[in-house]
């Protein structure tokens, strides 16, 4: 297993080829008899306060992707404030992203994790990009992919 | 005794006059014979006329029915025709007056001289009473309906954590269990799926028991359900509660502790959606034989009255709460300030429980 630093370069580097502002992994944290989700490895941030967050399934960007293993897009932040609570979406209000997406990433049938690209404009995020998050959480970042995130 | 007699006319009299009782003398055909000044005060000053005139009946244009067993407003079997009077002893009956409308009033209608066949009908305004018995029957349903939400929370809560959690955990320890068994790789990963599958599935059950109703405020009171509930705010939003406790882990009886456990996580929750802080204080202390939380952000605060930003039932909600058990809520916010809140239960030497 590659150590946090190596995929934190890797993610770096997927980030500036495919011109995000901002890219992160969340990954499924087993504690005793339960897990939640800590959005593991970033790249762009503006903190580090995001990393102390602990999602449990169904709240945030993380737990919705987590829960349901649909993509979640936002093209704008505005029109999705109208029906939803920010205050439950940290990651958009710490790193301030005003449209993003974010993916599942499979293992064994079961989502492993999450990958999320966004910027801090509003409609950057569009349908090619967030193919290109699809295609990457499937094939993986360098070494990191799902069975990767499982073993963490 | 005619001293005695003298007085009594004069206090007849005065009472008539001064009384804050509307007074009307009605004959045998139900023309008036004579009104007091508060009689004539709730009278509309045409259907005043006619009454003064004599006309018959001239009650009925003011008169906008009574209440019957059966009907709220009715003129079947009226008072003033009744060949009953004993009946209207006592009852509820509604005039249209000069100046507040339609009003309900308790009235007696009952007959002084048999012989003359005159009768004495007397009006008490009951919209004063009214207002206070309705604001009682609203309090005691909202103190029915916060109490049978709690009620049902705790109940589902405790459905969810001690049998349906319970049960999940035995089946995971089960499968657990499988691991020291021989079998086939291919079980072995099957059943090792199967348990992170019924784990996750068992996390989901706990949070949702706890999101109803934290077990923790029924079995180790307000101060450890504050903490967890604040660690779980910590982890879930980024933000730090400093919290501060000097109760000693006392225990203040269900109704009090849940109160404290509402009023405490609304107004967190209100920090956390509206202040725009990273961080945010709360107390908990007894002074004063009061019980009193302390919830206090450094954030934009707001001017009270004005439009919400959300649907405002929160504060509504919390003073209400603070109301079933005798305390109050003061809110104190100024924009670019932030915002406190402070509540308030009296608490005898009783309040207290171990
Ligand atoms: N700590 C705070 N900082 C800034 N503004 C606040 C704070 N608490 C309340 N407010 C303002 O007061 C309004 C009323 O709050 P209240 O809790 O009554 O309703 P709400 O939170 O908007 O809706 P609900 O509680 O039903 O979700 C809010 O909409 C917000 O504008
Ligand atoms: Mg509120």
């Amino acid at each position: 297993m590659k150590n946090n630093a190596d995929h934190e370069t890797q993610l770096q580097q997927f980030q500036v080829e495919h011109n995000f502002d901002f890219v992160a992994i969340a990954l499924v944290e087993p504690a005793e008899n339960q897990y939640v989700l800590k959005w593991k490895y970033t790249s762009g941030n503006l903190s580090n306060r995001i990393k102390k967050v602990v999602l449990h399934s169904g709240k945030g960007i993380a737990g919705t992707v987590f829960k349901t293993g649909k993509p979640l897009m936002i093209k704008n932040r505005s029109e999705f404030e109208q029906r939803e609570d920010l205050f439950n979406y940290p990651i958009l209000v710490f790193e301030n992203l005003r449209s993003m997406g974010a993916v599942p990433i499979w293992h064994n049938g079961r989502v492993a994790g999450v990958l999320l690209g966004g910027y801090r404009e509003a409609d950057r995020m569009s349908d090619e990009k967030l193919q290109i998050l699809i295609q990457t959480a499937a094939k993986g970042i360098g070494n990191l992919d799902g069975k990767e995130l499982m073993l963490n | 005794m005619p001293a005695n007699k003298d007085l009594r006319l004069e206090l007849m009299l005065k009472m008539f006059t001064n009384s804050t009782e509307a007074i009307f003398f009605f004959d045998r055909e139900g023309k008036i014979l004579s009104l007091n000044p508060a009689a004539e005060k709730i009278i509309d000053a045409t259907v005043l006329e006619q009454l003064q005139k004599g006309a018959e009946l001239a009650i009925c244009r003011a008169c906008r029915g009574y209440t019957s067993s059966t009907e709220i407003q009715t003129c079947i079997n009226c008072y003033l025709s009744s060949t009953q009077p004993e009946d209207f002893s006592s009852f509820q009956v509604f005039l249209e007056t000069k100046d507040k409308g339609v009003v309900p009033y308790a009235a007696t209608f009952h007959s002084i001289d048999p012989e003359n066949g005159i009768r004495v009908f007397m009006l008490r305004d009951l919209s004063v009473q009214f207002k206070t018995q309705k604001q009682l029957h609203q309090n005691t349903m909202m103190k029915h309906v916060i109490e049978a939400q709690e009620n049902e929370r705790k109940r589902i809560s405790r459905e969810l954590h001690d049998s349906v959690a319970q049960e999940l955990l035995s089946a995971v320890i089960e499968l657990r269990a499988l691991k020291y068994m021989k079998g086939g790789q291919e079980i072995l990963e099957k059943t090792e799926d199967t348990k992170v599958t019924l784990t996750r599935l068992l996390d989901d059950i706990r949070n949702l028991s706890v999101e109803l109703r934290p077990a923790a405020l029924d079995d180790f009171g307000l101060e450890a359900a504050f903490r967890s509930h604040f660690k779980r705010i910590e982890e879930s939003y980024g933000i730090t509660v400093e919290f501060k406790a000097d109760i000693h882990k006392k225990r203040y009886g269900n109704e009090i502790e849940t109160v404290f456990y509402r009023v405490c996580q609304e107004a967190v929750l209100n920090s956390i959606k509206y202040a725009f802080v990273e961080e945010l204080k709360v107390s908990l202390f007894k002074k004063d034989d009061f019980l009193q939380l302390i919830v206090k952000d450094h954030g934009v605060g707001f001017k009270q009255g004005e439009n919400p930003r959300g649907t405002g039932l929160g504060l509504y909600g919390m003073k209400e709460r603070a109301d079933l058990v005798g305390g109050r809520v003061d809110i104190f916010s100024e924009p670019g300030k932030g915002t406190t809140v402070h509540l308030l239960v009296p608490i005898g030497k009783a309040g207290e429980t171990r």
